[in-house]
């Protein structure tokens, strides 16, 4: 059998390439349906989730791992043929100058900016102040490019030795790690319910309707957390999945957090701990669904570059479907509470 | 299809619902509009638990599906009055997102009888030239009834009681102006649609509260339910001077606007291109709304329960959550046509 | 020492604000909850989030209504982010404290066992030009343990909640100072209701239930998933209100010894409010309106919009200096705002409901 760090690296290309930005995540479905024949039952919801359904006894667990990734949606075209865009997901503008973009059509273009990168006064760089350079015409352009058109950042992933250098890591190293879990990992000691998730980055959208829907007694998300080492009590890249204590409207559960360790422990994989102030994932919508849910959140740790790629090391990710692998088959302890 | 042109836009309820008065938990009066205006022509009406109307109407030839939610929101932005000063001034906080500057010397109604009041401040003569320049802070703004003691106020208002603009609804032209086109132009449309019987399950719900977060649509939703949803609202145009004709949109007389997403919402690729689609067979024009901007009761319906696929058709309006907004009254109706042939595209193209 | 049931108002805030219980620990608070409950209440819960429920089981005829009575068990604090060299403990912050009040204060590290510790600060003599006129906000702050970096890093772990140390000041005319009145005053207040209805039982059946993390996220999650759970007909947080102090401009503030300050606004059904003031006025008790335009940023706000929307109101605690280690209340206004919500509670009719049938 492939060896885990062999089918994330298998699995990660076409993952990165895959269109999806939120709200329109048909490619990286598409891809993600392939990879999955075979693991269970899979459907798709009315918000884009797609499920995957493997029976089992044991409590209902919820696996999540956002599918989208940010891109961009067109907010008008000028005179002279450039496009505007709003950004669709958790980038600012600053990082995707640059950016080489795929449109649902196929249409392609480049992002530019035509100001200082630091804009006026110093502030913070607007959306506004990106262009959308397409090469074409401004009828042609207003043709092909229409307001609401959304754009995905074209991905052309480089591995530098471990490390993998890449605009869509965030989350589709993730859906890397489930699906390779997912085929390592014999019978669930679960009935388990995995869901790669849509709209995530537009502020966990999926997660709220796909946990209401499932109604699961525990869950792990799976998600790609940037990380600065410099800064006090940082995660470091390279250095092992991070268990989230504290994020954005999220806190850890206890008995979550146990399973999490526990499979990590089990796995031999060592893990960092997430500890971030304004950023958020899955986890805070599934938490409070239905009469509430023990969450955990495993990310993998990745380092910014300023520009649209993001870096993240291999064996981070082999380690994260590790321990996603072990807990799966890990029989639960028991857990307390009514619901 | 539908070989009808369909129910026509009653002008009268756009008049009535603009001019009466309903900040966001206060629509009693709206509401109360709404219901005379609507309730021979439903199967059933319930007020729900936060105060939304709720109205049922079964299917011609009684079809079962899709169950449609329309939806539009009662509530205006206004002001709240929060405390009376010993001297009979009162101190008044925001309802909803409005611009601080609009608030200075401007006429309110306040409470259930509509007593009049005045956002003064220190007049020009008696400020230092700086000052001239800042933005009053609404801590700083109070409302001047005209009382000259806390007792005196407090026998015509009271804390709690809401403030609304002091606007009276005028047409000339094709033009409208009226306070509250953000939502009651929604409002008006959807109480045009539903006085003929439509060709799928409909529930319309005049929702509460949409501008202080949404809220009356997130119970309503869970209740009704539906298959889909469709949210209709009167929304900011991008009209200034100065700007280029792609800066501008939506334009007012340009056609109901068509949401692609905004930031509560990515509306549902498959019924936008349906509602697209309807707007071009009946030659009605249609633009898009301006991506990333603003969020609707659409965006709480998306994510009732297991989801639900939803989109925003909106009039056009300039000058929303301001004293007195303009809209087309063209708009209007083509938004009323465009929504009664999206229930009939909906028998045959739906799911 | 007195059993625990005769416990004055004043010894029970004592007692309940001192317990520890920061937004996702409120276990640590649980079990007393739990045993002051059990006094009163028929039976007593934890869920799966870690609310703690109590139930008052009524008189009326089955099914009967529910209320939800909510209290949020959690207290501001923090969570230890990193130890530094030298032993200092950075900090990330659950809640919002005021970072004016914290420079210099003592608090208490829940580590097996608890740790005490300062916020450090430089002496005057030492400080910079300027240095003092610029409020640190909680990234800059550190905690001194006075203990060696070895030890701190054997015994403090990453994830490891922090509450401000003081114990509470009796002050004069009754009052009472001491962190965590926000809401363990409101706990007192659904003890104190526990224990009149016991004797009084309503047609209803009361829920009393002390949540979790009302003060962490956007969203209340004891209080929206008690409501998904428990589903009932109505619900009222009680929280503390801002208390009077000069500076503040009329209507910002209820008067400590004013009474129970009741809502008014979007957040609050007008029929629940009514029924409140008319219990007021038949105790002949004052109670204050306090004007919520935006919502009342209570348990209510979740409670509200649960499930197919649930008809709220709040009673709010008169509390000086919110969020600081010295909160001060009255102990008669909390023995009002249990007294008003017992009687509202009992007067209570069977039919009501929420939702109005029109045709």
């Amino acid at each position: 059998m492939k060896s885990l760090a062999g089918s994330v690296d298998d699995l990660l290309p076409s993952l990165l390439s895959a269109f999806g930005p939120p709200g329109r995540e048909s490619g990286v479905r598409a891809v993600l349906r392939r990879a999955l024949r075979g693991l269970g039952r899979v459907t798709e919801d009315a918000t884009g989730n797609l499920h995957l359904h493997r029976p089992g006894k044991g409590p209902r667990l919820l696996v999540a791992a956002p599918m989208d990734a940010p891109g961009v949606i067109v907010t008008r075209v000028d005179a002279t043929g450039l496009a505007r865009v709003a950004i669709l997901g958790n980038r600012s503008p600053a990082e995707l100058v640059g950016a080489a973009l795929r449109f649902e059509d196929d249409a392609r273009g480049i992002l530019g900016c035509d100001r200082p990168k630091s804009g006026k006064n110093g502030t913070e760089m607007e959306a506004d102040q990106l262009f959308l350079e397409t090469g074409l015409g401004p009828k042609e352009a207003n043709r092909r490019f229409r307001v609401g058109s959304v754009g995905a950042i074209e991905d052309r992933p480089i591995r530098l030795g471990d490390l993998w250098c890449a605009s869509n890591l965030d989350n589709r190293a993730g859906c890397a790690a489930v699906v390779a879990a997912l085929r390592a990992a014999g019978s669930p000691r679960y009935d388990l319910h995995v869901i790669f998730s849509a709209q995530s980055d537009a502020g966990a959208r999926g997660a709220v309707t796909g946990a209401f829907g499932v109604d699961p007694e525990a869950a792990v998300v799976v998600d790609v957390a940037h990380v600065d080492p410099k800064e006090t009590g940082g995660a470091a890249v390279g250095k092992g999945p991070c268990l989230g204590l504290k994020e954005s409207g999220f806190l850890a559960h206890p008995e979550a957090l146990a399973l999490v360790k526990r499979a990590a422990a089990g796995a031999g994989v060592s893990t960092q701990w997430l500890i971030r102030e304004s950023e958020g994932s899955d986890a805070r919508a599934i938490r409070a669904a239905r009469t509430g849910v023990p969450t955990a959140l495993v990310a993998i740790p990745a380092r910014r570059s300023g520009g649209p790629v993001s870096f993240v090391h291999a064996r981070d990710i082999a380690q994260t479907a590790s321990l996603m692998a072990r807990l799966l088959t890990t029989p639960p302890k028991s857990k307390g509470g009514r619901r | 299809m539908s070989r009808d042109a369909g129910p026509p836009f009653e002008e009268r309820f756009l008049e009535t619902f603009s001019n009466a008065v309903g900040v966001s938990g206060g629509e009693e009066t709206v509401r109360a509009a709404v219901v005379e205006a609507i309730q021979d022509h439903v199967d059933s009406l319930e007020v729900d638990a936060m105060g939304s109307l709720v109205a049922r109407i079964a299917a011609t030839g009684r079809r079962r599906g899709p169950h449609v939610m329309l939806c539009a929101h009662m509530d205006e932005v206004g002001v709240m009055v929060t405390g009376i000063e010993s001297d009979g001034r009162l101190r008044f906080r925001k309802v909803g997102g409005i611009d601080s500057r609009i608030l200075v010397g401007q006429v309110f109604r306040i409470g259930k009888n509509g007593l009049r009041g005045v956002a003064g401040t220190l007049p020009p003569h008696l400020i230092s030239r700086a000052d001239r320049d800042k933005v009053a802070a609404i801590e700083d703004l109070y409302l001047d009834i005209g009382a000259k003691s806390r007792e005196e106020a407090q026998g015509r208002v009271a804390v709690g009681d809401y403030a609304t603009f002091d606007t009276t609804y005028e047409r000339w032209g094709d033009t409208r102006k009226g306070k509250a086109f953000d939502d009651r132009a929604g409002c008006a449309v959807l109480a045009s649609v539903v006085l003929r019987r439509p060709p799928v399950p409909v529930t319309a719900v005049w929702s509460v509260q949409e501008e202080v977060g949404l809220r009356g649509a997130a119970g309503a939703a869970r209740r009704v339910a539906p298959d889909l949803a469709v949210v209709l609202e009167g929304t900011a145009s991008g009209e200034a001077p100065g700007l280029a004709p792609e800066e501008s949109a939506p334009l007012m007389g340009a056609g109901p606007a068509l949401t692609v997403q905004d930031r509560s919402l990515m509306a549902d690729a498959r019924l936008v291109d349906l509602i697209e689609r309807t707007a071009r067979r009946r030659k009605i024009p249609t633009q898009w709304k301006r991506p990333g901007v603003g969020g609707t009761d659409a965006g709480r319906i998306a994510l009732s329960g297991a989801g639900v696929p939803a989109a925003v058709i909106s009039v056009p309006c300039r000058y929303i959550h301001a004293p007195a907004a303009y809209l087309d009254i063209r708009d209007a109706r083509r938004t009323v046509a465009l929504v009664w042939h999206l229930l009939h595209s909906l028998t045959k193209e739906w799911p | 020492m007195l059993r625990a049931d005769e416990r004055s108002t004043t010894e029970w805030l004592q007692h309940l604000s001192a317990l520890p219980g920061t937004p996702g620990h409120e276990r640590a608070a649980a079990r007393e909850v739990e045993k002051a409950f059990s006094l009163y209440a028929d039976r007593v819960e934890r869920d799966r989030v870690g609310n703690v429920r109590a139930w008052i089981d009524g008189v009326g005829a089955p099914p009967r209504p529910r209320a939800l009575l909510a209290a949020h068990m959690d207290r501001i604090g923090f969570l230890v982010k990193a130890v530094e060299p030298g032993g200092y403990l950075r900090l990330t912050e659950l809640g919002g404290f005021d970072p004016r009040t914290l420079l210099g204060k003592e608090v208490v590290i829940h580590s097996k066992p608890p740790i005490a510790a300062v916020f450090g600060t430089r002496p005057p003599h030492l400080q910079k030009p300027g240095e003092s006129e610029r409020v640190l906000p909680v990234e800059e702050l550190y905690l001194d343990s006075g203990r060696p970096e070895r030890e701190v890093r054997r015994k403090v772990p990453v994830g490891t909640p922090v509450t401000l140390r003081q114990p509470p000041v009796s002050l004069l005319g009754g009052r009472i100072a001491a962190p965590a009145m926000d809401d363990r005053a409101g706990l007192v207040v659904l003890l104190r209701t526990l224990e009149t209805l016991r004797q009084n039982r309503p047609a209803w059946d009361v829920i009393a239930v002390a949540t979790v993390e009302e003060e962490f996220a956007a969203v209340c999650l004891g209080a929206k998933t008690a409501t998904e759970s428990l589903d009932p007909q109505l619900g009222i947080a009680i929280d503390v209100s801002h208390g009077d102090m000069p500076g503040a401009r009329e209507g910002e503030t209820v008067p400590l010894g004013g009474g129970p300050s009741l809502c008014v606004g979007g957040n609050i059904h007008p029929k629940v409010v009514e029924g409140l003031r008319s219990s007021a006025r038949a105790l002949g008790m004052t109670v204050q309106i306090e004007g919520c335009p935006m919502g009342s940023s209570t348990d209510a706000m979740d409670i509200q919009i649960a499930r197919e929307g649930v008809p709220t109101a709040v009673i709010g605690i008169p509390c000086r200096y919110m969020h600081t280690g010295i909160e001060t209340v009255e102990p008669r206004d909390v023995d009002h705002c249990a007294h008003l919500l017992a009687h509202y509670l009992g007067a209570l009719p069977e039919e009501w409901r929420a939702t109005e049938v029109l045709k």
